[in-house]
């Protein structure tokens, strides 16, 4: 029995998506053990919320064909709109501190993020996305991608507009003492900011695995004239893609309001690193983009934990861009067709 | 035949402004903003300080759109590489006592290096692959410059010495309408030749083009090589001009002011983006100095022109001219706006 496991797994670790992932965890237990267990923490909660983050990516770039380059900008409005739950709801628990709230606040808050990312979905594609695809012939990847350009700087612009430049944070959702995992204190907020994303996320796989309707927004992501021809309704789908994507990215924001206060340009940060592990990962590929996420992550904790603070961008960006010359579709991707291949 | 006959018919004055690739019109528009600064509401340092600032995106578009509009991938770290030409030009003059327009010229030389090495790692890649890609570099170089304290002084500035000893800016203004033009001419005549076939065969179909005989390697990273050669001597002048360079200007959304133009004026057009910066960066300008109460309006506007000219008219300016206004009955008007040839 043991014998036909080995034989399965040493093919596996030989190919690109098993030897990044042994070489991911050996590096992860010699940083832990060198540097100590809070950077294994730091990863985990950070690569949770990527995982929100490039989910939704992943979803509108395999389905929709769309670049999206507003990504962290629903983010920032679902941290914007948490922040504005929230403030209310603190304030109450301040007054009455053994009210129900205490426990149960934060979930309203974060709940409230994810409906507003995917109502922001929703308007926008009704908005622009919509009237982009009715009327868009031919070149639609550029197009929509510059769409997406013109939307983050017009969402940008509109929070500096109405709820000004400062930051807009919280001290933290739940109080009381700090959770002592393995020596290393975490506050309730880390833990409880992985937990939804990990919930999410699996809950996420299991709609996309096994209901009707992940399955029709998996046939059109294959194939949108077949999907028609079998009586799949489009506009719903895509509609319904859309705001998925958007609600993922929200909830991130709401979660993570005690890390990355609400300001106009808080999305942008999320959304590089969320590229990252969409083309590292390569497309179309949840689980893909799950595991993508906590290597970006790793790469990023590692990178501040050994090179400082403010490498962050490019160290991880060199690494990158070396993986993609050896494997341009990313790591667990199939096909892209480059010049150099026949 | 009828080439030759044209050739024949072609009167002197026709051929010149044949060879500097302007029409009648083109020519009286780089006249009136040759003149502009002498016209009493734009005489004002000011005013004349704008103008600059839509001359270099003016120019920058161009450079972008070589890539952009022909061989259909946007260099989405393109303001990093002219950042980078920039900031190697101010270090020359600083650290090397070298004249600013030597110094300007090894900028390019720097970022053409850049471009190359940009062109040679996407060459696997297509499309928004590649244009991440260059993103992902842009962010890397932008993260070393802000980094490299020691060399660049970091997110403090550098302060460069600027390129005439003089308070006055109409020396700058002279010399940045001729760099726009000089960008254009030099993109044009690659663009006229065999080259620029090959550029947008590459551009609309990579494997028709290379059954034809084409080969894509050369082309595109000539391509990426030359069109941030270009950016290179723009951010130098960039330097020598503001007299103080911080790593914001190699910030994305600095690129995305440069795509908006591009693709607002036209891709593939090459004059759209020169001729549309003028007045809407100017407006822009006005408009963030008048209502400077509501910081980012002029932004808000920007990015709903790019969404409704991407949804409702995604050939842009360049598109609607030469469907609706080239062609008029009159022969006179035909000929200003089309020259001889037409």
């Amino acid at each position: 029995m043991s014998k036909n496991y080995t034989s399965y797994i040493l093919p596996w670790v030989k190919t690109a998506p098993g030897m990044s992932i042994v070489i991911s965890i050996v590096v992860t237990v010699a940083a832990t053990i060198d540097a100590g267990p809070y950077l294994l923490v730091n990863m985990v909660v950070t690569g949770g919320m990527l995982a929100l983050v490039a989910t939704g990516l992943t979803l509108m770039l395999g389905v929709l064909n769309i670049p999206m380059f507003a990504h962290g900008e629903y983010f920032m409005i679902g941290s914007l709109i948490a922040y504005y739950i929230f403030t209310p709801i603190s304030e109450f628990i301040f007054e009455h501190p053994e009210s129900w709230l205490v426990t149960f606040g934060p979930f309203i808050a974060i709940i409230g993020a994810l409906a507003g990312g995917a109502i922001a979905g929703a308007i926008s594609e009704k908005l622009v996305f919509g009237p982009l695809r009715r009327r868009s012939t031919d070149n639609w990847v550029m197009n929509s991608f510059l769409l997406t350009v013109g939307l983050s700087v017009l969402l940008i612009n509109l929070h500096q507009l109405i709820f000004g430049a400062d930051f807009k944070g919280i001290v933290g959702y739940w109080q009381g003492m700090p959770i002592s995992i393995a020596d290393v204190y975490v506050s309730k907020d880390r833990v409880m900011a992985f937990i939804i994303s990990a919930v999410i996320v699996a809950l996420f796989y299991l709609f996309m695995t096994y209901t009707r309707t992940g399955m029709a927004i998996r046939a059109v992501s294959q194939d949108i004239i077949g999907a028609e021809i079998v009586g799949i309704d489009i506009e719903k789908i895509v509609l319904l893609t859309i705001s998925l994507a958007c609600a993922l990215a929200g909830v991130a924001g709401g979660s993570l309001l005690f890390m990355y206060p609400s300001y106009p340009t808080v999305g942008l940060e999320p959304l590089y690193m969320a590229w990252f592990v969409v083309i590292l990962s390569g497309l179309g590929n949840i689980l893909g983009a799950v595991a993508g996420a906590f290597m970006v992550a790793l790469l990023k904790v590692i990178t501040m934990e050994y090179v400082g603070a403010g490498w962050d961008f490019v160290v991880p960006s060199a690494l990158i861009m070396f993986i993609l010359i050896f494997k341009p579709s990313g790591i667990f991707g199939s096909d892209v067709r480059g010049v150099l291949d026949k | 035949m009828d080439t030759i006959k044209n050739e024949l018919q072609m009167n002197s004055f026709d051929r010149v402004l044949d060879k500097l690739c302007l029409t009648p019109i083109g020519l009286a528009g780089l006249i009136l903003l040759l003149i502009l600064p002498f016209i009493p509401p734009f005489n004002q340092e000011y005013m004349l300080r704008w103008l600059i600032y839509c001359g270099f995106i003016a120019a920058m578009s161009v450079g972008f759109d070589f890539t952009a509009g022909f061989i259909n991938i946007v260099n989405f770290g393109y303001m990093a590489v002219a950042g980078t030409g920039g900031y190697t030009s101010a270090l020359l003059v600083i650290n090397a006592g070298l004249s600013p327009w030597i110094a300007m010229v090894a900028g390019g030389v720097s970022s053409a290096i850049l471009g190359l090495i940009i062109g040679m790692i996407s060459l696997r890649l297509r499309g928004i692959f590649a244009a991440c890609l260059s993103w992902f570099f842009g962010l890397a170089v932008m993260g070393l410059a802000t980094k490299m304290v020691w060399l660049t002084r970091g997110p403090l500035g550098l302060r460069v010495p600027r390129l005439f000893e003089t308070e006055s800016n109409f020396p700058f203004y002279f010399l940045i309408i001729i760099l726009v033009y000089l960008t254009y001419l030099v993109c044009k005549w690659v663009v006229r030749s065999k080259m620029g076939l090959a550029f947008q065969a590459i551009g609309q179909n990579m494997d028709a083009a290379r059954t034809s005989g084409v080969d894509p390697v050369f082309y595109r990273v000539f391509n990426f090589t030359m069109s941030c050669a270009i950016a290179g001597v723009l951010g130098g002048f960039y330097a020598h001009f503001y007299g103080i360079l911080t790593p914001d200007m190699m910030h994305t959304s600095k690129t995305v002011e440069v795509l908006a133009v591009a693709y607002i004026g036209g891709r593939g057009s090459l004059w759209g983006g020169a001729v549309i910066a003028f007045p809407f960066i100017f407006l822009m300008e006005i408009v963030r100095s008048t209502l400077s109460n509501l910081p980012g309006l002029n932004l808000v506007i920007y990015a709903l022109v790019l969404i409704l000219v991407m949804i409702y008219y995604p050939g842009g300016f360049s598109y609607f001219y030469d469907t609706h206004i080239r062609h008029p009955k009159n022969r006179v008007l035909r000929y200003l706006l089309n020259g001889r040839d037409a």
